[in-house]
């Protein structure tokens, strides 16, 4: 409790003379209910406790305190008239004479209390009985009694604990991150329970869309944020053409057809498809050949594969060197694949990622579907961003708030079309999204990403970092699959193996145990003090190695899911610090994209908080403004090189114009109208004259392939590209010169992608690194990839295969291999020029290759093998060249 | 159409590319961002032109090496204070304070205050600065790697080197102007992420050069073709690229592309001279302990160093195998391998430097992520010290700096900075102040908001140190 006497004399200056100014000119916009900015103005704890800002009143110096600065400098009221002198007088005075400090709430202590103690008494796990989530919960205690003895720290159990540094338990901060309590917050915690231990009764924010003050109406007649009207296009004409400009002449039809293939699948037509191409006499063979691509497996590896960049998908965590590996994050990228493949339709996409544990009680299906399964996979989509937190070092609520700041990008620039992250730490600078709103979509998955309880990466985990069981998984573990079963079955005399080469080990050890009169000691000292010892050891640890390379990978499913009822509160983070928590908020979406028709709205579910399936149909519903334009805006990217908007992830008001903003508008609604039809969308743009243009400055831009498309048409022309779908990544190697290989022949979309370790040539070509995603790819054009494309032994052996199938297919006829190369490497055939060029280049490098080979005389025949060292030479050169690597 | 920006915003590595950035400066008539390599003015007189940075990642130990702490040896053993211990990374294994088991002793006619395990360092003393009250804001490695190479202990942000190559540019367009010589035994955590360019342009990012083995990779072919189709090849791809190039009139991306094939064959043979260290006199090489076995690696690194700030490289960053300074246990043996490692070429290179009258004009600097704390981690003959981030120290030498000096200082256990508390964005802005650049200006926009290495952190320049 307040000591009596101060409390009268301070609130009786603030009650006499300052209230009634603060209820006449404040108090509609910051009552406790109202709280625009997170502030209160009811009493004096409230200014001094004040909001996002932090304290409204620094207790005994006005210079320093906001409010004053405010109110004098006529900022505030907003919108009303500036307070009197004799008013700004009476607040200063009351300021000088306050001599109470920021009072500590329950808010701090629950900040300090749940970094370093909710872990065991929290939300999923009561030792000793014990809860400290909440004020009621404290006094109630545990087993050993109450927890806190309302004005009585050193009878609180709690600070005697904390302040013995029995609490929280040395033995265990390492494993579950946390750290003891500084002076500084074990003194929090004496003075809050000193100042009687009360209770926040504190409701989250209410925020209301038809009247939020933290939007002004301008704001919301931004393009961006208005739902896209359709504008009137000619009947029979394509919309693409009847809404664009001035056309170059179209392209020819090898050319188009190599574009509509590279767009479409990314990889080049082959010979055979080319010639079968030029004999059909259709007229609709184009549109026929845009079927057949758009239905072929290779476009939905393809697109997967730029979905994939922009949810920033990675074979590993990331954020930290260790850079561990996700060796289950493929099931998403299948799903991926699996939904382009199919044309899911856009909304079902965005909402089985979003949510797709909470569109059915997962927990309660005896067996899992292939399909059920599959929508679980899709919530990887959570499970993208660099995630540092399977290190104990790097597992703080600080990067655990990281991991989420990350997907919230992710969301943001893939999904929303806005940058939110720098509302994280203050209200946007450019575009109306206030702070308030990036911590509601935080707490949009908190019941999911619980700072609180967090569930480490890895599993199983060895006992590293946070709780490391079953219950604190961040996998869906499908046990009753069979799949699961296969697996296990098969681990099951391995593992037990296993267990019997560990148990001799300990058994080995204990002769040594006895020499060195301890017990318990460590097998890893043991080793150090005893050579003979650690030869066994090491013998023994190898046959375990080997047995364990043996087992079968479990079919987890990297998911995100609701980790139980009683989500822990979410608070502003005042400058993105967790140490400095303001006000209370609940789940919603951004005011500005929202309207009161299509608010954000949750309705609870038997199984889950249902916060994330409602941010998906808020995402989906069809006036939503952002949502199609985005995902439109990048398919025309993909086609074109450049968005409509052409800052993809960044719709807003630091984001580029659009360049056609009707033709964005029309392509929106018209995506929406067709039941969110991707494959619709691509028939649309593509038949177009506008990307029917031949290349060049004022027609379809030419653009270079980008480093995936490069590796898997290298391989394809080699002959050796294969078809072999979906699995778990192929691996990579490091070699001792530094370049990161590859044996996998299959496409790149399928080969590991980690992040510390990009294959060299992907690398060089700008695979982005993400950190956390990608909307748009850069093109560079570095010296290093002319080196990599001449040097390396990559190109160099592909061109050697291609010379060799080339000879497979049309023999020793010069003119007939160089046309093949041509097809292969340019889907068209050389002009009489262009043979003849070459066949002079032939003929001079076979010379040159002979003059060494006479001398070493190989096995195989001299002429016959510089013919094809010649003909691998002129491979080579092709697949250095522009016209390979550029979509004309 | 891509407008002139973009194309340059794309351009090159640091190797070739920016030869070809200003080749088409004539031809690409407009002033605004161009992102190239040519040598910048900076915005006030540098007193350094060069920056070698040795960097010591692991997190030496200051109370071993530099910041002398008698007072340890009066509370050895006791426990460490309730901060300190809610600092602890490895919470079972503490110890408490642990003094320093090393002499410490007066250096040259300043009279600096060394460890015995810098002896080499010591016979420079008079020429380097000792920064005793450095700290930073995160004890992993990870997070404090990122700081002090990008600002900010997250990834994704531009390293110092690529923020001084993109305010200065380089004097040498044939070379790297951001140059890495990592350790052929390992890499430092965090790997190529400490010398990226972030959302800078690609230019901008440090270039990795292998002291053993072909320096940059694909550098040369593994087994080249004989010389004649070397010849073909290139002209036919060179006939095939122009013929292509014609089709697309105006497309500066392609010439580029053809100006970058030609550009990579002068490369090799520029890249392949500068590092040549046989070139170096016999007494050169002694001197950087190339004859010792333990010196050999590192001195060859910090020689290569000099050769190319020599040749005009901006930014050279010599990183030390994996974590040796990251001492967790036998703290003894690990600074007796680190220190045998690296002090004798470190005190070699600023010798040379001021030999050659280079030492002006080229700023060393050598320190790492954090340093350790007074305590023991895993007490007993073994014992080792904790990543330590509220107090260490650095040191600076040339390039503008008092030689002879030490600045600020830790509290009385060596555990956190006290005295004039230097934060690392301090010594960014120091380090760009002596190159002639201002922190708040030297700004890149980017979605609207003009990016600093300092971000939005105050930053002060260490004028105390500087002559």
């Amino acid at each position: 409790m307040w000591p009596a006497p101060l409390l009268l004399l301070a609130a009786g200056l603030f009650d006499t003379d300052v209230m009634p100014i603060f209820r006449a000119k404040c108090i509609s916009c910051h009552s406790a209910k109202t709280r625009s900015g997170g502030l209160a103005l009811e009493t004096a704890e409230d200014a001094l406790r004040g909001g996002k800002s932090g304290g409204a009143i620094v207790a005994g110096k006005p210079s320093d305190s906001l409010l004053l600065s405010m109110v004098a400098a006529g900022k505030m009221p907003m919108g009303g008239a500036r307070l009197s002198e004799p008013e700004i007088t009476a607040i200063r005075t009351w300021i000088e004479q306050e001599d109470r400090k920021s009072p500590i709430g329950e808010r701090d202590v629950t900040a300090i209390l749940g970094a370093k103690c909710w872990v065991c008494h929290g939300r999923r796990e009561k030792m000793g009985g014990l809860d400290l989530r909440t004020h009621e919960s404290m006094v109630r205690g545990g087993k050993s009694g109450p927890a806190v003895v309302a004005g009585k720290p050193d009878e609180s159990l709690l600070v005697k604990r904390i302040a013995a540094q029995e609490m929280p338990p040395p033995k265990l901060q390492e494993q579950y991150s946390v750290r003891g309590l500084t002076d500084d917050e074990l003194a929090k915690v004496r003075q809050w329970i000193a100042d009687g231990a009360k209770p926040d009764f504190e409701k989250p924010l209410e925020v209301t869309v038809a009247s939020d003050p933290a939007i002004r109406a301008k704001d919301r007649e931004f393009w961006a944020f208005r739902t896209p009207v359709r504008p009137d296009v000619p009947a029979g004409v394509n919309a693409v053409d009847a809404l664009s400009g001035k056309l170059a002449p179209a392209a020819n039809d090898l050319t188009l057809m190599r574009r509509a293939y590279f767009d479409l699948t990314g990889l080049p037509p082959k010979p055979e498809e080319v010639s079968s191409f030029e004999r059909d006499g259709d007229p609709k063979r184009y549109e026929k050949l845009l079927d057949r691509l758009l239905a072929s497996r290779r476009y939905g590896e393809r697109w997967a594969q730029h979905w994939l960049d922009a949810v920033g998908y990675s074979d590993s965590e990331g954020g930290n060197s260790g850079d561990q590996n996700r060796p289950h994050a493929w099931r998403y990228r299948d799903y991926v694949i699996r939904a382009f493949h199919s044309n899911k339709p856009y909304d079902k996409f965005l909402t089985e990622q979003l949510a797709g544990d909470e569109l059915f009680d997962y927990g309660s299906v005896k067996r899992l579907t292939p399909e059920q399964l599959e929508v679980l996979a899709a919530t990887g989509f959570w499970r993208t961003a660099p995630d540092a937190t399977y290190s104990t070092e790097q597992n703080f609520i600080p990067e655990r708030m990281d991991v989420i700041a990350g997907q919230l990008e992710v969301l943001g620039s893939a999904v929303m079309g806005l940058s939110v992250g720098c509302a994280r730490c203050h209200d946007h600078k450019y575009d109306p999204i206030p702070t308030r709103d990036y911590y509601r979509l935080v707490s949009v998955l908190t019941p999911a990403f619980d700072p609180y309880h967090w569930l480490p990466p890895v599993y199983p985990c060895g006992g590293v970092g946070a709780k490391c069981d079953e219950k604190s998984t961040r996998y869906v573990l499908p046990r009753a699959t069979a799949e699961w079963e296969e697996a296990t079955a098969f681990n099951t005399p391995i593992e037990l193996r296993v267990k019997e080469l560990q148990e001799q080990i300990e058994e080995k050890a204990r002769p040594y145990r006895e020499k060195k009169g301890n017990k318990d000691a460590k097998l890893a000292d043991l080793a150090a003090e005893f050579e003979a010892f650690k030869k066994e050891k090491t013998g023994l640890d190898e046959q375990i190695q080997k047995e364990r390379t043996k087992l079968k990978a479990l079919p987890l499913v990297r998911a995100l899911f609701d980790l139980g009822p009683e989500p822990p509160p979410t608070r502003i983070l005042l400058r993105g610090d967790a140490t400095t928590p303001g006000a209370l908020v609940g789940p919603g979406a951004p005011s500005i994209l929202s309207a009161p028709s299509r608010d954000y709205r949750v309705e609870p579910l038997a199984h889950s908080s249902g916060r994330r399936l409602a941010l998906a149909k808020w995402m989906i519903h069809p006036e939503h403004p952002l949502t199609a334009r985005v995902m439109v805006n990048r398919i025309w990217q993909h086609h074109f090189g450049t968005g409509i908007v052409s800052t993809a992830g960044n719709f807003g008001r630091m984001g580029a114009a659009p360049m056609n903003q009707k033709l964005l508008d029309w392509l929106a609604v018209e995506f929406v109208r067709s039941g969110w039809d991707v494959k619709a969308m691509h028939r649309l743009i593509m038949t177009s004259a506008v990307y029917r243009q031949q290349s060049g400055a004022n027609g379809f831009p030419l653009r270079r392939i980008d480093a995936e498309c490069i590796r898997d048409a290298i391989l394809q022309i080699a002959g050796r590209l294969e078809e072999k779908p979906f699995g778990p990544a192929d691996k990579f190697k490091a070699q001792p010169d530094g370049e990161v290989v590859t044996e996998s022949l299959r496409r790149s979309v399928f080969v590991s992608h980690r992040r510390t370790q990009p294959l060299s040539l992907l690398e060089t070509f700008d695979q982005p690194f993400m950190n956390p995603n990608c909307v748009r790819r850069g093109t560079s054009v570095v010296s290093s990839q002319a080196l990599h494309l001449m040097n390396s032994d990559l190109t160099r052996e592909n061109a050697r295969y291609m010379a060799g199938r080339i000879v497979d297919a049309v023999g020793d006829d010069a003119t007939a291999q160089i046309e093949r190369a041509y097809l292969l490497a340019f889907a068209r055939r050389p002009s009489v020029d262009e043979t003849k060029a070459a066949l002079g280049a032939l003929e001079r490098m076979n010379a040159e290759w002979e003059k060494p080979l006479e001398k070493e005389r190989p096995a195989e025949p001299v002429r016959s093998r510089a013919k094809w060292l010649a003909l691998s030479t002129l491979c080579h050169a092709l697949i250095n060249s522009a016209e390979f690597l550029y979509i004309d | 159409m891509p407008t002139r920006r973009d194309f340059f915003s794309r351009m090159s590595d640091g190797l070739m590319g920016t030869a070809l950035a200003s080749l088409f400066a004539q031809n690409l008539h407009a002033n605004d961002g161009l992102y190239d390599l040519t040598p910048k003015k900076p915005h006030h007189a540098p007193r350094a032109k060069a920056v070698i940075q040795l960097f010591m990642n692991g997190g030496p130990s200051q109370v071993d090496l530099f910041d002398h702490k008698p007072a340890l040896t009066k509370y050895a053993g006791q426990a460490p204070s309730r901060d300190l211990a809610a600092e602890v990374r490895a919470v079972r294994e503490t110890g408490g304070l642990m003094p320093s088991p090393y002499k410490f002793a007066r250096y040259g006619q300043s009279g600096i205050e060394l460890s015995e395990m810098l002896p080499h360092l010591a016979k420079v003393a008079d020429e380097i600065s000792v920064v005793k009250s450095m700290y930073t804001t995160h004890l992993a490695h990870e997070a404090a790697l990122f700081l002090m190479h990008g600002g900010r202990i997250l990834p994704t942000r531009p390293s110092l080197g690529a923020w001084v190559t993109f305010g200065l540019g380089s004097e040498n367009q044939n070379l790297p102007a951001y140059v890495v010589l990592d350790d052929p035994k390992g890499p430092p955590i965090n790997f190529i992420q400490n010398w990226q360019a972030g959302w800078l342009p690609a230019v901008y990012q440090g270039t990795r050069v292998r002291s053993e083995g072909s320096p940059i990779l694909n550098l040369q072919a593994k087994q080249e073709y004989p010389s004649g189709i070397v010849d073909l090849s290139r002209s036919l791809l060179h006939r095939m690229d122009t013929a292509h190039r014609d089709r697309h009139p105006g497309n500066a991306e392609l010439e580029a592309r053809i100006a970058n094939y030609e550009l990579a064959a002068r490369m090799q043979m520029e890249a392949t001279d500068a590092l040549d260290i046989e070139k170096e006199s016999a007494a050169t090489k002694l001197a950087y302990g190339l004859n010792d076995e333990r010196t050999a690696s590192y001195g060859k690194r910090c020689l290569m160093a000099r050769r190319l700030v020599e040749r005009g490289v901006r930014l050279v960053q010599v990183y030390i195998e994996q974590q040796i300074w990251d001492n967790h246990n036998k703290i003894r043996a690990g600074l007796e391998y680190a220190c045998g490692k690296t002090d004798r070429p470190a005190a070699a290179l600023v010798r040379d430097l001021k030999e050659r009258g280079l030492l002006d004009s080229t700023l060393v600097v050598w320190g790492g992520e954090f340093g350790r704390l007074p305590i023991a981690q895993d007490p007993g003959p073994n014992a080792g010290r904790d990543h330590g981030p509220s107090g260490f120290s650095i040191w600076m030498a040339g390039g503008g700096i008092k030689g002879g000096t030490t600045y600020g200082a830790t509290d009385e256990i060596g555990y956190r900075a006290a005295e004039n508390r230097v934060s690392v964005h301090d010594f960014h802005a120091t380090v760009l102040h002596l190159l002639g650049m201002d922190h708040r200006k030297l700004v890149f926009e980017r979605e609207g908001r003009n990016e600093r290495i300092t971000d939005e952190f105050p930053a002060r320049v260490l004028g105390e140190i500087i002559s």
